[in-house]
């Protein structure tokens, strides 16, 4: 059974297409990426998963069960975890407790309130800080951290929460060389254990994921395959480049 | 108790000995007038220590805490008015509208027990009632604001109106009313009015420090600061502010009724959309976010107010109005905040007069090395690493 299946979603703004009959499907472990030009519709199709945005259309099947209208934080404790594109953790809290608001558990107030973390939770959290590199700064606020730095706490949250499914939303957007090659080196090894969709703009990232890529344009998708099958499609070509023109064979250089 | 005289031990005990002192000194040095306004604006601490907490740390800036703080107060006015009664009177103002027999509502308040509860736990439940709807439906910031603004004036209309049922306009009187067979409004059970007010501020603050600290506390800041992001971390932000809404509530019931039969009167008026948004003033003052700071901002705002206005009643308006635009515009984080973040040290600075002892004059003072060491400060111990201790060190070429 697939983890994720979309059937003929759309998604419609004021009469806008974001979503335009998509139709997706995730099978377990699977790592995928996902890209396509700006406004093709990838933040939402993340949207309409996680429950922020209802379908027009179509189905969301998460494990075969249907979640279409399910609240967001239902939809987050079925085992759906996502990294938005902007970093978005909490500033005036420090990057452990981030972390501590993120861990696997019950998030009920009356655990928040008379409960505490299991000794596990906590070596989880001080482990998470060592695998993003925030221990030097657990303690203050997270707003002060550097780009690169949140972008790896959020990670962390998500690794927190410990979804079955993780959602990442262009992890690596401003990130150095060197993080970006070791943010690959983390999804890769999600894969496996957890299914994996990222969504990127950076080719050479995508390249070292080593996965399959389905290209998304005007919220459909537009072709599945390999890296290279895909950069070598002549609609891709098209869609990045805006040409379609024979001399050009891939879009390898766009990134 | 080892380390009582430590100085870390002092600083600790400090506050809580000075608490004591003032509750033990004030009811000698004050004239009993005095000790009574001080009384009731310590009560209104309470209240604003509530919106410290929705506001403050939730986010949700309610201009409708009167109507809880009336409820309380109502509360009490009315066990009051009963329990001063000869056996099968009825409180004297039901004459003038005709009525003979106690309507059904007020006979649970010949209860003192029913009426201690109904004192928090009805404003809890309406507040909780009404912020679930509202929260449910997701609304928030401006609109939430505006809301609890309209759902006060119905408040103040129904309760205005209701002649028959609870005096309308006009309210019910509390200080001619007997307690336990003494005079509400004497001086001695004024006293004893004004240490019950201590205690329960000292718990109420206690209180919300520890709703604020924990991982609950920061689930709040979260919904603060982003709502949508904790949800989809698997959190249900409604539970959490309906919660929230519901203890403010109810600590706006306790103020309401402390604050009544401190002042003598409850009445419609206390429902009044100004004197709600003068509480939002309180908290903004003083330091949201703080909890201290609303306390202090209430008591300095309105022992300020009666002060300015026994000598030039026209002018306090104006003055409030400034207070909150400086606050606004100067220090954002209200006067708590800006004596945390080093303010005194700071005007200290700036006036050329250095603080005691400064090792390098120019490394101590300087911004950048101040705010240094209030990081390392607030960093756990358990997180530390080698590289944490290296900023302390004087460069090694020392003029
Ligand atoms: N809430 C919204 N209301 C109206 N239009 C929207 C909304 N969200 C996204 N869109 C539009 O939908 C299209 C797809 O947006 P998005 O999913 O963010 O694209 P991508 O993430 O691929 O860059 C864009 O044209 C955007 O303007
Ligand atoms: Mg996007």
């Amino acid at each position: 059974m697939n983890v994720l299946e979309l059937r003929e979603v759309s998604v419609s703004f004021d009469g806008f297409l974001a979503l335009n009959d998509l139709n997706l499907q995730l099978a377990p472990g699977e790592l995928r990426a996902v890209i396509g030009p700006n406004g093709a519709g990838k933040t939402t199709f993340l949207d309409v998963i996680t429950g922020k945005v209802k379908p027009t259309r179509g189905d969301v099947l998460f494990r075969g069960r249907s979640i279409v209208g399910q609240s967001e934080h239902r939809i987050s404790r079925l085992g759906i975890g996502r990294k938005f594109q902007a970093p978005r953790v909490f500033q005036n809290l420090s990057p452990r407790r981030n972390l501590e608001l993120a861990i696997k558990g019950d998030h009920g107030p009356a655990t928040l309130l008379f409960g505490s973390l299991s000794a596990s939770q906590r070596d989880r959290v001080q482990q998470l800080l060592g695998v993003v590199g925030l221990e030097p700064h657990a303690g203050q606020p997270a707003g002060g951290l550097s780009h690169g730095q949140k972008q790896w706490l959020e990670i962390a949250m998500l690794l927190a929460q410990d979804p079955d499914l993780l959602l990442v939303d262009e992890p690596v957007a401003g990130l150095s060389d060197e993080e970006t090659d070791r943010t690959a080196e983390l999804l890769k090894q999600l894969a496996g254990d957890h299914t994996v969709l990222v969504i990127e703009h950076d080719m050479d990232f995508i390249r070292n994921l080593d996965c399959p890529v389905t290209v998304l344009h005007e919220g459909h998708v537009l072709c599945e395959g390999s890296m290279d099958a895909v950069q070598s499609d002549h609609r891709v070509i098209e869609v990045y480049l805006g040409v379609d023109d024979p001399e050009v064979q891939s879009v390898e250089t766009i990134a | 108790m080892a380390d009582l005289f430590s100085s870390r031990g002092l600083r600790r005990w400090l506050p809580w000995l000075l608490l004591v002192a003032a509750g033990l000194i004030l009811p000698v040095l004050l004239p009993p007038f005095r000790l009574n306004l001080l009384g009731r604006f310590l009560s209104l601490g309470i209240v604003a220590l509530g919106i410290d907490l929705i506001w403050g740390f939730t986010g949700m800036l309610s201009l409708g805490q009167g109507i809880f703080f009336a409820l309380g107060g109502y509360a009490l006015g009315m066990y009051l008015q009963l329990d001063s009664l000869e056996p099968g009177q009825l409180p004297e103002f039901f004459s003038l509208y005709g009525v003979t027999t106690l309507p059904g509502f007020w006979q649970p308040f010949n209860s003192p027990l029913f009426t201690f509860f109904a004192i928090w736990v009805i404003p809890a439940l309406v507040a909780g009632v009404l912020g679930y709807l509202v929260f449910r439906n997701r609304i928030k910031g401006v609109y939430f604001s505006i809301l609890t603004q309209a759902a006060l004036l119905v408040f103040f209309n129904f309760f205005n109106g209701q002649q028959k049922l609870i005096n309308g306009t006009n309210g019910l009187k509390t200080d001619t009313a007997r307690i336990f067979g003494a005079l509400v409004g004497s001086d001695a059970m004024q006293r004893n009015l004004f240490w019950l007010t201590l205690a329960l501020v000292v718990l109420s603050w206690l209180l919300c420090r520890w709703l604020t600290s924990g991982r609950f506390g920061d689930a709040l800041v979260a919904i603060r600061d982003d709502e949508p992001r904790l949800r989809f971390t698997g959190y249900n932000p409604t539970a959490y502010k309906t919660l929230v809404f519901a203890v403010a509530g109810a600590m706006a019931g306790v103020s309401g009724a402390l604050y009544t039969v401190q002042s003598g009167i409850i009445s419609p008026q206390f429902m009044a959309v100004p004197f709600s948004i003068e509480m939002v003033i309180w908290v903004a003052v003083g330091g949201r976010g703080t909890l201290i700071g609303a306390v202090l901002g209430a008591v300095v705002i309105n022992y300020a107010k009666s002060l300015v206005s026994e000598q030039l009643p026209e002018t306090w308006l104006f003055i409030q109005g400034g207070l909150f635009l400086l606050v606004v515009t100067a220090l954002p984080d209200g006067i708590v905040g800006w004596w945390r973040a080093g303010g005194p040290g700071r005007i200290q600075a700036m006036v050329g007069w250095p603080p005691v002892a400064p090792t390098y004059p120019a490394l101590d003072l300087d911004p950048q090395v101040l705010a240094e060491q209030r990081q390392l400060e607030s960093r756990p111990l358990s997180a530390g690493s080698a590289s944490a201790t290296t900023p302390q060190q004087p460069p090694a070429g020392e003029p």
